[in-house]
Formats: structure tokens, C-alpha cells, sequence
């Protein structure tokens, strides 16, 4: 398998009132395509850090990292917009979904910036939709739906654009267990028959659990790698 | 037009502010509409108005009348060409709401004195034969649906010296001015009104006044006041344009009340837009963050916010402007105007130009400042909420 992520001695530093508080200490990392990625630790270890990082989010202090064949600390601000628009899909803890929009307009978003037609648009969205469980409920707004089915609208979003990798930040940190279970079969679907690269952030051992290689990090370090079979 | 759906979204965001925001803008340009419509109109008044036609009044009181047997000394002054005394008969026609006024006058003599009167020969012989005989402006006529040969009913709001208050004219003609829909005024046979009043016989409100040089005007005004100085009725003398001039001067400057009010109201609905879009986008904070992170453009996401504050003061101001294009016409063709033979007033193109320009000017002053807070978001920490 190659690597769909890489960085190397990769450094980033905070500014906190008058202290520079360095988050990330050197850090080395290989992703490699397919993989369901866990990263925990505690509050403060640089787990979103380094998803923001790996997500085109943000820029590292010092050393590399390339993510689908590209040197994302090399580009500029709108070529990393393209960059992020064609390869990350995102998935947040608060769904953040836009309130005003029901489902498909959330989920047709991303394909606003693509040269597809209205109608390509609406075929990918519907098809997006059916994947996640969620046709019936295209027309509706983010406030008539579950904390699930908000989630699920908001990983159809991430997928719309057919991304090489799925980032997701504590996917269902804000989810009963229940609906945290759906969630998190579907991103193994995802992962197992569509051959998704997903990196999760979560402080949930259950959800941990879904990923096929854990990563624990420690004080900007990575502390401990396992690879493991997913449940 | 594809990211439309998302400037729309953001205007949704808040209903009743958007509103609020947007009739502020609406009536602020249906302010901006109707002044200067009102502006311009005056503008137009005074570029019609004449200084070849005097109008004599009564110095006491404007509305004071004066004695027909003022119209005999008119006349003998110097450079007179013709004298049309007025007396003004208002009434009402078919719903007691719908008042109009009727002109006593001497149409042979308005037809000399006025050379933009245009009335056909045989409607003007008609009116010498027909004594209740009535020339109606065509825009009038059209106003009514009046045709000739139409009797048109109006009941007067004095007695008659039959003790009725009803009057019955018959159209006989119509008249037209270069300026047809400035064309609104009654003429009736000053005679057959003043036979059939109690109050207000054998006197008029103004003598209409030619004269053969119209550079002599002020001294031909001040040779006919002369002639009344030691008269229990004396008289002031104008030229149309002059009497205009005073009476808009006791008002005011009227372009710079109409500046001033218009610009006030812009300047504070500067602050007000301003506010609203500024609001709008430190609700939408995380927003706009995620839309940076599905891949839109700093620059993007700075037009999106831009494209907000233009469709909102764009569409208000195209609505304000649209009812003041309503509103103004329906406000300046009233009666009295008509009596005046001031037709109505509409908002003139360059309005709707300069509207335009302001909305635009509206839209950047107050969106140019958000935009480029969205701009500048920093996605990581947008989306951490500091």
C-alpha cells in the first residue's frame, strides 16, 4: 500500500497571550491508503492539531508533509482551498451543517465549487443521500433531524466529492451511544468496501475501537502505534 | 448564480432582521425616490412657466378675490394683450371624495394670451355657443374616461341662486399643451358660472394676464399694481415664473431640503445595513469557517458576505424606488395640482441611475468591512471557537 499521508519532523507551535507553546515536537507520521486511522490522547496531546495539519487546515513551523501526492506546507491559502475541495472530506464533533439549508443543499455544497451541472449535482447528492441512509429526508432542515441523522448528513457532505481521505474530529463525541454506532459502522462501510482512507481523532475507546490502527499521542508525540483488527 | 442559493441561506438566517433591514432600505428609497421626483418635477414646473403671462392677485391675501371690473383696467394698460379673469368653482364628481375643480374663465381670451393652449376651432366655437359648454385637458378627459358630448354632474359645495348645489357641464372639447400630460385643467364659461353663484359674483380669484413683450413683464406687473395703489382691492403682479419662484422661496430651498432629508436618511441607513451585515457575520463565524474548509476561497467566502449586503440593499432599493414610481404620480394628480395645471410628477430615469449608484455605494460601504473580516478568518480558529 503507498502512503496516502506523510510527515516528516513536522513542528507547530501556539501562541498563547506572550508564550509560544509548541503543540507538535518533531513529529513523524505514514498514513497509508485504506487505512481507518485512530488517533486518542488526552486534552492537549496535538490530536486536532495534527488533523488540522493532515487536513490542509493549517500550516506546520518546520518540516514536511505531503498528503495525496501533494506538499501541503508548500502551497498558498486558495491552492490549499482547491486542494481541501478535491481531496478531504470533514467531519466534525457539531456537524456544522449551515442551519438554513435543508440536507441535500448541506450536502450539495462542496459541489458548488465543481464545474458539474445542476442536475449532475442533484444525481450525486440523491446518490450521497441513499448512501447514508437519509433519501427521505433530503428536504429537511438540520433542526428537524437527530444529532445521527445530522452526522450522517454531514459525512454524505464529506463523501459528495468523492475525497481521497475522510478527517473526522470526535465523529460522534456528541452522539447517544446508539446513534454513535450507526455512525461508526458507517464509516467502517465506508472504509471497508469503498476503500476510504479515514483518520478519526475520539477520546472514545468504543469508537476507537472501529479503527483498524491506533495512534496514541502523548505531550505532542506520538507515544504509542498499533496496528489491530477492527471491530 | 449556483452560490445564490447560499447568499439567499444567509439572508434566511434571520428572518424578521433581514426584513427590518430591508423596509429600512425600502423606505429610505422610496424617500430618495419621491424627493427627488418631487425635485426634479419642480425643476420641470419652473422650465414650463412663462414670463409672457402675468397673473394678478390680491396683494392682501392670494386667495382674496378681486372685482371683475378690474379686468376692463387690466386691459387698457400698455402692452396688455388679453385678460382671463378665473373663478374657481370646486365640487365634486359622482362620490363625494373625488373632488374637482372648474375654472370660470374666458377662453378666447386664454386662447390669445396662451400659445401653448391648443384647442380645435370648432370645439372652441362650440364653447361660444354652449353656455354650461366645459374644455377638459386630456389628461383629464383620459383620467375620467370623458369624451365629448359627455355631461359630467358636479355638486358644488356653495348654493346655487336656485338653492340646489348641483351643476351639469357638457363636454364640448378638449385641449392639449405641448406638454399634454400637463394638460389637467377644467375651463368652463366664466359667465354661466358666475350667473348661477351667491357667493362670490362678478369677481375673480386671478386675472390671467397677456402681454405683448415679455421682457417688459416686470414693468407691465408694476404699471398694473400702479393702477390699483389707492384701491380698497389692490393687486400684485407677476409673471408666472416670478409668482412660482415666491411661492417655492416661502417654502424653502426645496433641492436643498430635498439633499438634505434624502442624505440624512442614507447616512444613517449606512449605520444601520452596516450593522446588520457585520451581526450577521459574527453569528455566522463557524460557518463560514466550514465553508473555507469544504475548499471555497478566502476570496470566495469575502465575495459570498459581499454578494449578501448587495442582493439586500439592491432588491430593497429597487423595491423603494419601484413604489415611489407608484406613489408619486397617484400623490401630484390631485385636484388641486390639476387646478394649477400642473400634471402629475414621476420619478424621473436618472432617479432610477442614481438609486442604483446609491444602493451600490450602500452595499460596499457597509459590506466591504464584513467581507473582509470573513476574509481574513483563520479556519482553525473559527472552528475552535476563540
Amino acid at each position: 500500500m503507498a502512503a496516502v499521508v506523510s510527515l516528516q519532523n513536522v513542528v507547530k507551535s501556539y501562541t498563547r497571550g506572550r508564550q509560544r507553546v509548541e503543540v507538535l515536537h518533531a513529529l513523524n507520521l505514514e498514513v497509508q491508503s485504506g487505512e481507518f486511522l485512530g488517533l486518542m490522547g488526552p486534552s492537549g496531546s496535538g490530536k486536532t492539531t495534527l488533523l488540522n495539519l493532515i487536513g490542509g487546515l493549517d500550516k506546520p513551523d518546520e518540516g514536511q508533509i505531503t498528503v495525496a501526492g501533494e506538499r501541503l506546507d508548500k502551497l498558498s491559502g486558495s491552492q490549499m482551498a482547491a486542494w481541501r475541495a478535491r481531496h478531504v472530506g470533514f467531519v466534525f464533533q457539531f456537524y456544522n451543517l449551515l442551519p438554513v439549508l435543508s440536507a441535500e443543499r448541506n450536502v450539495e455544497v462542496p459541489l458548488l465549487l465543481t464545474k458539474l451541472s445542476r442536475a449532475q449535482r442533484k444525481t450525486n447528492v440523491a446518490a450521497a443521500l441513499a448512501l447514508v441512509g437519509l433519501s427521505d429526508r433530503a428536504s429537511h432542515k438540520p433542526t428537524e433531524l437527530s444529532g445521527g441523522q445530522q452526522q450522517r448528513v454531514a459525512i454524505a457532505r464529506a463523501l459528495i466529492a468523492d475525497p481521497t481521505l475522510l478527517v473526522c474530529d470526535e465523529p460522534t463525541g456528541d452522539l447517544d451511544r446508539e446513534s454513535a454506532e450507526e455512525i461508526l459502522q458507517l464509516l467502517t462501510i465506508l472504509n471497508q468496501k469503498q476503500g476510504k482512507t479515514i483518520i478519526m481523532v475520539t477520546h472514545d475507546p468504543r469508537a476507537a475501537a472501529y479503527a483498524t490502527r491506533l495512534l496514541h499521542m502523548d505531550k505532542g508525540t506520538l507515544a504509542r502505534d498499533e496496528t489491530r483488527t477492527a471491530a | 448564480m449556483k452560490y445564490l442559493p447560499l447568499v439567499w441561506a444567509a439572508l434566511r438566517r434571520k428572518p424578521a432582521r433581514t426584513l427590518l433591514t430591508c423596509f429600512s432600505i425600502v423606505t429610505a428609497f422610496f424617500l430618495f425616490g419621491t424627493l427627488q421626483g418631487i425635485n426634479v418635477g419642480i425643476a420641470k414646473i419652473m422650465q414650463l412657466t412663462s414670463v409672457s403671462h402675468l397673473m394678478v392677485m390680491s396683494r392682501v391675501n392670494q386667495g382674496a378675490p378681486l372685482p371683475l371690473a378690474h379686468a376692463a383696467q387690466i386691459r387698457s394698460v400698455p402692452g396688455v394683450t388679453a385678460v382671463a379673469p378665473f373663478n374657481v368653482l370646486v365640487g365634486t364628481y359622482q362620490r363625494p371624495n373625488n373632488p374637482v375643480v372648474i375654472i370660470g374663465t374666458d377662453l378666447d381670451a386664454m386662447l390669445k394670451i396662451s400659445a401653448d393652449l391648443m384647442v380645435a376651432p370648432d370645439q372652441a366655437a362650440a364653447m361660444r355657443r354652449t353656455r354650461n359648454g366645459i374644455i377638459v385637458g386630456v389628461t383629464t378627459a383620459k383620467q375620467y374616461g370623458w369624451k365629448i358630448g359627455d355631461r359630467v354632474p358636479v355638486r358644488g359645495i356653495t348654493a346655487k341662486t336656485d338653492g340646489t348645489t348641483d351643476w351639469a357641464f357638457d363636454i364640448v372639447g378638449t385641449y392639449t399643451l405641448q406638454q399634454p400630460d400637463w394638460a389637467t385643467r377644467i375651463f368652463a364659461n366664466y359667465d354661466f358660472i358666475n350667473e348661477a353663484i351667491t357667493t362670490g359674483k362678478n369677481q375673480a380669484s386671478i386675472f390671467y394676464v397677456g402681454i405683448n413683450d415679455p421682457a417688459k413683464s416686470a414693468a407691465i406687473s408694476q404699471m398694473i399694481d400702479d393702477r390699483f395703489a389707492n384701491s380698497p382691492d389692490q393687486t400684485s403682479t407677476a409673471n408666472e415664473k416670478d409668482y412660482l419662484e415666491t411661492t417655492l422661496r416661502q417654502i424653502g430651498d426645496i433641492n436643498y431640503l430635498v439633499n438634505g432629508v434624502v442624505g440624512a436618511v442614507l447616512f444613517t441607513l449606512l449605520f444601520l445595513t452596516s450593522n446588520t451585515i457585520s451581526q450577521s457575520v459574527r453569528e455566522r463565524t463557524a460557518e463560514l469557517a466550514v465553508l473555507k474548509t469544504l475548499g471555497f476561497t478566502d476570496a470566495a467566502v469575502q465575495w459570498l458576505v459581499l454578494a449578501e449586503a448587495l442582493a439586500l440593499a439592491m432588491v430593497s432599493a429597487a423595491l423603494g424606488v419601484a413604489l415611489a414610481s407608484r406613489v408619486l404620480p397617484w400623490m401630484t394628480s390631485g385636484p388641486t395640482l390639476s387646478a394649477q395645471g400642473i400634471g402629475a410628477m414621476h420619478v424621473p430615469g436618472l432617479v432610477y441611475g442614481a438609486a442604483a449608484v446609491a444602493a451600490l455605494l450602500l452595499a460596499l460601504i457597509s459590506g466591504v468591512p464584513p467581507a473582509v473580516r470573513a476574509r481574513r478568518l483563520n479556519i482553525v480558529t473559527a472552528l475552535s471557537g476563540r
